[in-house]
C-alpha cells in the first residue's frame, strides 16, 4: 500500500518506568474481595457460603446468564462474607470475602482440561474465566465463539498497550512468551484460523523481537509492529491500522473476519488449558507520580490497591489514584477497592497532578476534531446538545454518527481551552440510549 | 487518607492552554512588526503600539463594565490589536488606530460573547470599518528605505496601465508603500514557519489561499513574473497565514478550512481584477467568515464506521 493510513495520530508521553521491571508476586494480602461483575455481561453467582474453605483456583462463583463469566479464589483460605461493595465508578456488587490463610494451597483436584477439538476448547475458555484483560472485561469464550457462525479469517493478537505508565501486556510477552506462544497455537489448532497477527507497538521492540523469533518457524503467525500512537490499541483503530477494514454501524467485528483478542488474555486461556489454573491472579503496573519505585507486580484478582500502594513506597500522599491507565482510568476514592480481572494498572499521583484546570471558552480551534481517529464532528455534538427539543437532539446526534466515539479521551487531551470534551460526548451517548430505550419501549405498548 | 481527587477520563492533558497558542502568534507577528519599522520608521511602531495599547484597553474596560472576568491575559486581545496595527499605514492617525482597536474589541468581539463566539475577524472587521470611515486608511505607507516619497502602493500600480511596479525581490522583502505589516513576505514566511513548528496552524489555508490567487493570474494572463507579483504585493501573506487561519472564524473541520481556504483566494482574485478596489484580501476573508457556519455544514462527513 503506498497510501498507508493511520487514524490515530495523538503522541501522548509514554511514561513506560515499568518496561523492565520483571513483575513479583505482591505479599499475601490479609483479605481479597471478589466482586461478581469483574466481568462485563451478566454478574456471576456465588456457589460456596460464608465459612466454606476454599484452595486457590477452587471455582466460588457460577457463570450466570448472558456473556458472562466464572470467577475462582485467588487465595486459599476462608470465606468471610458475601456482601455488596461499592466499586470504582460507582456501581455497587455482590462481592465474595475471602480470609487469606497464607498457605496459597492449589486446589488438589485441579487438573488440566481436556482438550481435543472446538467444542472441548470452547469449553475450556469458559470455564477458566478468562476475560479480556486489557480493560475491557469481555468474557473471552463469548468473543471466541463467533467462530462458530462466522468465517474467521484472522486473530488479530492486540499487545498495543497505548495507555502511557502500563506495561502488564509487554511483561507478559517478555516475560511469559512461552504461554502466548500455546495460546496462539491451541487457538490456531482448534479453531483453524489461517492468520493470526500479533500488534505490539514498537516502543516495545524487546516484546516484538522475542516474538518474532519465537515464531519465525511459522508463517501464518505475523508479529506486527504498530507506530506508537494513541489509541493505537482500541479495536477499531487496530481493526483499521492493521486490516484497513472498518465495522460499520451495528456490525461485529466477526462478520469482517476478525477477532481481537488481548495478549494476556491469550496467555491466561493457555495457562488453564496446560496446567488447569483457571484466571486468578494478573499483572499490575504500579506507577505515577507520586510512587517513588514503579514496579510490575503478581497480585491475586480480589487484593485491595491499599494493600499495592503499601508495597511500593510513596512519595507523599496521592492526590488522585487511578485505576488503569491515565487516558481511560477511573479515579477513585476508596483505595480498600479490590484488583479485579481487568485492573491492568493502579496510579498514584501526587497532588500537584492531580488537579484539573478550570474549563475557559472554547476557541473553535478544532483540535478535537483533528485529532478524533474516527473523525467525529465534535463541534456538532456541542451545537445538538444545546437543543432544547428532545426528539432533534436525539436526531442530530443520530445523524452525526454519534455512537462511533471510542471514548478515547484524545479530544479532552489536546483541548488547550481544557474543555471537558470527552464528559460531553459521554453525556450525549447516555442521553441517546435514555432517548432510544424510551422509544423503543414506547413502541411496544 | 485525606480527600482524594475525582474527575473524569482523562486525567493527563497536553499542556496546551489558550494563552500558549495566543503567545505563539503573538511571536510569530513580531518578525512583521521588525520590518515594518525598518521600512516605514517608528511611526510604524506607534500605529502598532497604539492599536494593541487599544485593544487590550477595550477589552479591561469591557469586562469591568460588564462584570466579567477580565480575559486579557489570554493574549487574545493582544493578538487582534497587533493583527490591526500591521494591517494599517503610517499615515492614520494614533486616535483613529485606537477608535479602531476599540471597534474591533468592544463591537466585533465582545459583544458576540467575547473569544471564540465572534463571527468574523475583529481584525478584519476593524479595518474595514475604518476604511469606510476614516479617509486616511486606505493609502499605503512611504517606504522609508525608498529614495521616492510615492506611498502608492504596488497593486495600485499593477492595475492596468499604471506605471512599472516593484521587482520580484522588492516585493518580497517589502521595499515599497503598503500597510506596516503587510510588505514584508520574508518576515511573515518566517512567522509561518515558527506557527508551522508550533503546531499552532497546519499548511493548508495559506498554501490554498495563496497558491488559489496564483494559479487564477497564471491561468488568466499566462505570466508567471506577473503572477508572482500579484501574490507578493498587498496583503496577501498576512491575510493568509494571520488573518484567515484565526481559529474563531474559520471551519473547524479540515475539509471546511481548504474549502475555506479557496473561497478567500477566488474572492480576493475577483476583487483585485474586476472591481475598482485594488486589494480585496480583507473582503474575501470577511465574506468567508460569514460562510463559515455554512461551509462547515457542507463539508461534514460520517465519521469512520457511518453513522
Amino acid at each position: 500500500m503506498i497510501f498507508k493510513k493511520n487514524i490515530s495520530s495523538l503522541h501522548v508521553p509514554h511514561n513506560k518506568n515499568t518496561a523492565d521491571s520483571v513483575p513479583v508476586f505482591v505479599s499475601a494480602p490479609k483479605e481479597v474481595v471478589l466482586p461478581m461483575n469483574m466481568q462485563s455481561g451478566h454478574d456471576a453467582e456465588p456457589v460456596v457460603a460464608v465459612g466454606d474453605h476454599v484452595y486457590v483456583g477452587q471455582l466460588v462463583a457460577r457463570e450466570e446468564g448472558r456473556a458472562s463469566s466464572p470467577i475462582h479464589a485467588s487465595v486459599s483460605g476462608t470465606v468471610t462474607k458475601i456482601a455488596p461493595v461499592k466499586l470504582a465508578g460507582g456501581k455497587e456488587a455482590l462481592a465474595i470475602h475471602i480470609e487469606n490463610d497464607g498457605k496459597m494451597e492449589k486446589d488438589p483436584e485441579m487438573k488440566a482440561p481436556t482438550v481435543t477439538n472446538l467444542d472441548e476448547f470452547l469449553d475450556a475458555v469458559r470455564a477458566s474465566g478468562v476475560v479480556g484483560l486489557g480493560g475491557a472485561a469481555f468474557p473471552v469464550w463469548a468473543k471466541l465463539e463467533a467462530v462458530r457462525r462466522n468465517e474467521i479469517e484472522t486473530i488479530l493478537v492486540n499487545g498495543a498497550e497505548c495507555e502511557p505508565y502500563i506495561t502488564s501486556d509487554h511483561r507478559m510477552m517478555m516475560d511469559r512468551s512461552d504461554l502466548v506462544v500455546k495460546g496462539v497455537k491451541l487457538m490456531q489448532e482448534h479453531m483453524k484460523v489461517p492468520k493470526i497477527v500479533i500488534a505490539i507497538e514498537n516502543n516495545k521492540q524487546d516484546a516484538i523481537d522475542k516474538l518474532t523469533e519465537l515464531f519465525k518457524d511459522d508463517p501464518s503467525v505475523e508479529i506486527y509492529p504498530l507506530e506508537t500512537v494513541y489509541p493505537q490499541g482500541a479495536k477499531q483503530v487496530l481493526l483499521y491500522n492493521v486490516t484497513g477494514k472498518v465495522v460499520k454501524g451495528g456490525q461485529r467485528m466477526a462478520a469482517l473476519g476478525v477477532l481481537i483478542i488481548n495478549v494476556s488474555s491469550v496467555a491466561k486461556l493457555a495457562d488453564y488449558i496446560e496446567n488447569g489454573m483457571p484466571l486468578v491472579d494478573r499483572i499490575v503496573t504500579v506507577d505515577g507520580s507520586a510512587v517513588k519505585e514503579p514496579r510490575n507486580f503478581i497480585v491475586p484478582i480480589g487484593t485491595p490497591i491499599s494493600h499495592l500502594l503499601k508495597e511500593v513506597e510513596l512519595k507523599s500522599e496521592p492526590g488522585k489514584v487511578l485505576i488503569g491507565g491515565p487516558m481511560l482510568g477511573h479515579a477513585i476514592t476508596d483505595l480498600d477497592s479490590p484488583v479485579i480481572k481487568a485492573t491492568n494498572a493502579i496510579l498514584a499521583f501526587e497532588e500537584k497532578d492531580s488537579v484539573t484546570a478550570e474549563p475557559t471558552a472554547c476557541i473553535r480551534c478544532g483540535r478535537c476534531m483533528d485529532n478524533c481517529p474516527v473523525g467525529l464532528n465534535i463541534a456538532g455534538i456541542g451545537r445538538a446538545m444545546a437543543k432544547k427539543d428532545e426528539d432533534e437532539r436525539a436526531e442530530a446526534l443520530t445523524k452525526l454518527g454519534l455512537k462511533q466515539c471510542i471514548e478515547c479521551a484524545c479530544c479532552s487531551y489536546v483541548c488547550p481551552a481544557h474543555r471537558p470534551v470527552l464528559e460531553r460526548n459521554l453525556e450525549a451517548k447516555s442521553f441517546l440510549r435514555k432517548y432510544n430505550a424510551a422509544k423503543k419501549e414506547e413502541g411496544r405498548k | 487518607m485525606s480527600q482524594l481527587h475525582v474527575s473524569a477520563a482523562p486525567h493527563i492533558h497536553s499542556g496546551n492552554t489558550t494563552e500558549k497558542v495566543m503567545r505563539d502568534v503573538v511571536i510569530a507577528m513580531l518578525p512583521a512588526v521588525v520590518a515594518s519599522v525598518i521600512l516605514f520608521g517608528i511611526r510604524a511602531a506607534a500605529v502598532i503600539a497604539a492599536c494593541v495599547i487599544g485593544a487590550v484597553v477595550s477589552e479591561l474596560m469591557f469586562c469591568k463594565v460588564v462584570g466579567k472576568k477580565s480575559t486579557v491575559s489570554d493574549f487574545s486581545a493582544a493578538v487582534t490589536g497587533l493583527l490591526l496595527g500591521l494591517n494599517l499605514s503610517t499615515n492614520v492617525p494614533l486616535w483613529q488606530c485606537v477608535v479602531g482597536a476599540a471597534f474591533a474589541i468592544v463591537i466585533a468581539k465582545c459583544l458576540f460573547g467575547g473569544l471564540g463566539n465572534n463571527i468574523v475577524n475583529p481584525a478584519i472587521a476593524a479595518r474595514v470599518f475604518m476604511l469606510v470611515s476614516f479617509s486616511q486608511v486606505a493609502g499605503g505607507s512611504a517606504c522609508v528605505l525608498t529614495d521616492g516619497t510615492t506611498s502608492a502602493t504596488p497593486l495600485e500600480i499593477l492595475a492596468p496601465g499604471a506605471e512599472e511596479a516593484p521587482g520580484l525581490m522588492d516585493l518580497f522583502l517589502g521595499i515599497h508603500g503598503g500597510a506596516v505589516g503587510e510588505t514584508c513576505v520574508l518576515a511573515l514566511l518566517i512567522g509561518f514557519v515558527y506557527l508551522l513548528i508550533r503546531k499552532v496552524i497546519r499548511w493548508h489555508v495559506p498554501v490554498i489561499f495563496v497558491g488559489t490567487v496564483f494559479v487564477l493570474y497564471l491561468v488568466t494572463t499566462g505570466d508567471v513574473y506577473y503572477a508572482l507579483q500579484q501574490i507578493l504585493a498587498g496583503g496577501l501573506f498576512l491575510g493568509a497565514i494571520f488573518m484567515a487561519t484565526d481559529y474563531v472564524t474559520e471551519p473547524m473541520n479540515q475539509r471546511g478550512r481548504m474549502v475555506f481556504a479557496l473561497g478567500c483566494g477566488l474572492i480576493t482574485f475577483a476583487i483585485r481584477q474586476f472591481c475598482a478596489y485594488p486589494e480585496g484580501v480583507s473582503f474575501a476573508i470577511l465574506i468567508m467568515n460569514l460562510l463559515t457556519p455554512l461551509i462547515e455544514e457542507w463539508t461534514d462527513k460520517e465519521p469512520l464506521g457511518g453513522i
